[in-house]
């Protein structure tokens, strides 16, 4: 990618199944050590089920048939179950869009996060508790001691996301892969829960996957990004490579429907005429052929490969060559 | 947190007086309450003397006053067969049942809570299928039936148990299975029920992102929240087992409150039968509200927040 350094978690043709179709469909993508990527594209597009299959843990009705996840030297995806529980939540963890969900409502907040630490390290349960209090500092908590000993439906949304990165984070692993982590929550602390991030990418130099179907938060926090349509990856770029010249028309129309891009409130990328196909109306050609005002027969029947626009673009289109139509379609 | 406890109080007390209402409501149905204390051959001037000593010739709403504050004070009345207070023939059978309703509920919670944990987390197995079957025969058997079977097989054909009277404990053992099939598998399936739905929630996920495996998971945290709605059928199924005993000590030659209430109702001896009546209510009653402080243990949302 835009980085030379090798990849810490490199995705290779992930391809998940579900009753037959492929909802998630080949998809590739590096992260480097302390760097940013961000999933994006509109709800059903399998971002979900990318992130759990990072982790192994796919629900039961979704099966990976194909591709690796490297994590370092290691393919995870190789592991038994009983290595991959080591390897969750130590070196790659991940946090979902529920928060209060997430966490077990009979439990104390403190209680939960002094397990992870000692599901993963040796350590009475007074040590797992001061990792916590410090935990809880770390992600910006106030009067973490009396936060501790509260259940999580004492807690707003926002505070049991913060519970959850400490829970996420406190066993320091490399990769933290955040679902939708702040669409549940309001605006001003959706900015928040995204500062928290930066500033833990930047002091501890986790990577981070981040699923969203928000280009806001693309902008506001990723490096790279890749723009899922129907189980694939239509175009994979650095940030500001893809802001500045998209090379998909998809990617380009969801740009378009995106008022203004540092200040971008919640927009919903479904403001593109059509619809996204249903498993069953995965076709051979491209996914978005239905919907694209560029779209030829080629298109209809043949599947386009990533093709390599330099500079770690790459678009899944056919007709890379007539964007500049799809710009004014869009303006 | 104390104001629920008191709140549930409150709602106890007016229960029972309900249930006392009524019960005082269908005794003086017929008009005439002292016709279903006396023998149908009692002449006439028998039957007066009795109404007169009964204090059934009395406005009614004296009787009712008369009734509740002889309750009050554990007044029950007389048997008129047996000429001693309906309460001490009652309280005489009373550890009988509470031995068979306490090995019954042995059964219903020893077998159907491991069973519906099982049936919930071994989906597709055949020990999943097993059980299952198990399940839907304990509900769908009337219980008299399932006392009579076990009777014929165990009793009369294998001659491996007594098939009737109290004493000893291998005497307990069918007539605990028969009455605690059927909550056995009311605790199993709800158990099961329980338990998958919070399988499906978005904490057991979390929780194996954290590195537990999903048995850990269902051990720390889902077995608790599934202990809730569990926990309701509970103090349900205590009063049940009660009422379920009529039949079983019948069936089973039992000298419980269930038997006694059977002969009683033959033998026309009403005040007894209402003992027993008020009896099984205050048990529906009283585990109600039992459950509902199992629950200020069990659930910080109503512990803290109520
Ligand atoms: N447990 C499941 N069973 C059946 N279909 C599922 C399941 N989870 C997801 N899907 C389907 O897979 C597709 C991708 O889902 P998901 O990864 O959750 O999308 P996203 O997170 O992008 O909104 C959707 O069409 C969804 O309906
Ligand atoms: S391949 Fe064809 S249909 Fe697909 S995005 Fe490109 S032009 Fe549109
Ligand atoms: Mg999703």
């Amino acid at each position: 990618m835009n980085t030379a350094a090798s990849p810490l978690l490199s995705v290779d043709n992930l391809t998940v199944e579900i009753g037959g179709a492929n909802v998630v469909d080949g998809v590739s993508f590096d992260v480097a050590p302390g760097k940013v990527m961000a999933l994006v594209g509109e709800s059903g597009c399998g971002k979900s089920l990318t992130s759990y299959a990072l982790l192994g843990l796919l629900p039961d009705a979704a099966r990976r048939t194909a591709g690796t996840v490297r994590l370092q030297d290691r393919d995870l995806t190789a592991l038994s179950e009983r290595q991959l529980r080591k390897a969750r939540g130590k070196e790659i963890s991940i946090i979902f869009q529920e928060p209060s969900a997430s966490l077990d409502p009979l439990t104390t907040v403190g209680a939960q996060i002094a397990a992870a630490y000692q599901t993963h390290n040796n350590v009475s349960r007074s040590e797992a508790y001061d990792r916590a209090r410090q935990m809880l500092a770390d992600v910006g908590i106030p009067d973490p001691d009396r936060r501790l000993h509260q259940y999580p439906f004492e807690l707003s949304g926002g505070m049991c996301q913060r519970i959850m990165i400490s829970i996420a984070l406190i066993c320091s692993p490399q990769v933290l892969v955040a679902d939708e982590p702040t669409t549940a929550l309001d605006v001003t602390i959706q900015a928040q829960i995204l500062d928290l991030m930066k500033k833990l990418v930047a002091d501890r130099g986790t990577s981070i996957v981040i699923i969203t179907h928000d280009m806001g938060v693309v902008a506001d926090i990723a490096d790279d990004v890749a723009v899922m349509y129907a189980g694939r990856i239509a175009e994979i770029a650095p940030v500001q490579s893809l802001f500045d010249d998209p090379k998909h028309p998809y990617t380009a129309l969801l740009l378009a429907s995106v008022p203004k891009l540092h200040h971008a409130p919640k927009t919903d990328l479904a403001t593109i005429e059509g619809r996204v196909p249903t498993l069953s109306e995965f076709g051979a050609g491209c996914r978005f052929a239905d919907r694209c005002p560029l779209a030829t027969e080629k298109c209809r029947i043949e599947q386009p490969p990533l093709f390599d626009c330099g500079g770690g673009h790459r678009s899944a289109c056919w007709h890379i060559d007539r964007m500049p139509e799809i710009r004014k379609v869009a303006a | 947190m104390i104001n629920y406890a008191v709140q549930r109080f409150i709602q106890a007390i007016i229960a029972i007086v309900g249930v006392l209402t009524i019960v005082f409501v269908v005794m003086h149905l017929s008009g005439d309450p002292t016709l279903l204390l006396v023998p149908q051959d009692a002449s006439a001037e028998m039957i007066a003397e009795l109404r007169s000593q009964l204090g059934f010739d009395r406005p009614i709403y004296v009787q009712y006053l008369d009734y509740i504050y002889g309750l009050t004070h554990l007044d029950f009345g007389m048997s008129v067969v047996q000429r001693v207070p309906a309460l001490d023939i009652v309280a005489s059978r009373l550890p009988y049942t509470i031995q068979l309703a306490a090995g019954a509920l042995l059964v219903a919670i020893g077998v159907g809570i491991p069973a519906g944990i099982i049936m919930a987390t071994m989906r597709g197995s055949v020990i999943e299928r097993i059980l299952t079957a198990i399940v839907v025969t304990g509900q769908s058997v009337p219980t008299f039936l399932s006392g009579i079977l076990l009777i014929f097989v165990f009793g009369v054909t294998l001659r491996w148990l007594p098939t009737s009277g109290a004493g000893e404990l291998s005497a307990m053992i069918m007539p605990s299975i028969a009455l605690g099939a059927l909550s056995m598998s009311t605790f199993a399936r709800m158990t099961r029920i329980a338990i998958i739905d919070e399988l499906s929630k978005d904490y057991v996920r979390a929780g194996r992102a954290r590195g537990l495996s999903l048995g850990q998971v269902v051990f720390r945290h889902v077995l608790r929240n599934a202990s809730i709605p569990v926990i309701t059928i509970a103090a349900l199924e205590i009063g049940n087992l009660l009422a379920g005993a009529v039949i079983i000590e019948t069936v089973f030659a039992w000298p419980g409150i269930g038997q006694l209430a059977i002969q009683s109702i033959q033998s026309r001896d009403f005040l007894v039968v209402q003992v027993i009546v008020l009896l099984i209510s205050f048990v529906y009653v009283l585990t109600s509200v039992l459950a509902d402080l199992v629950y200020v243990f069990v659930d910080p949302r109503i512990r803290l927040v109520r």
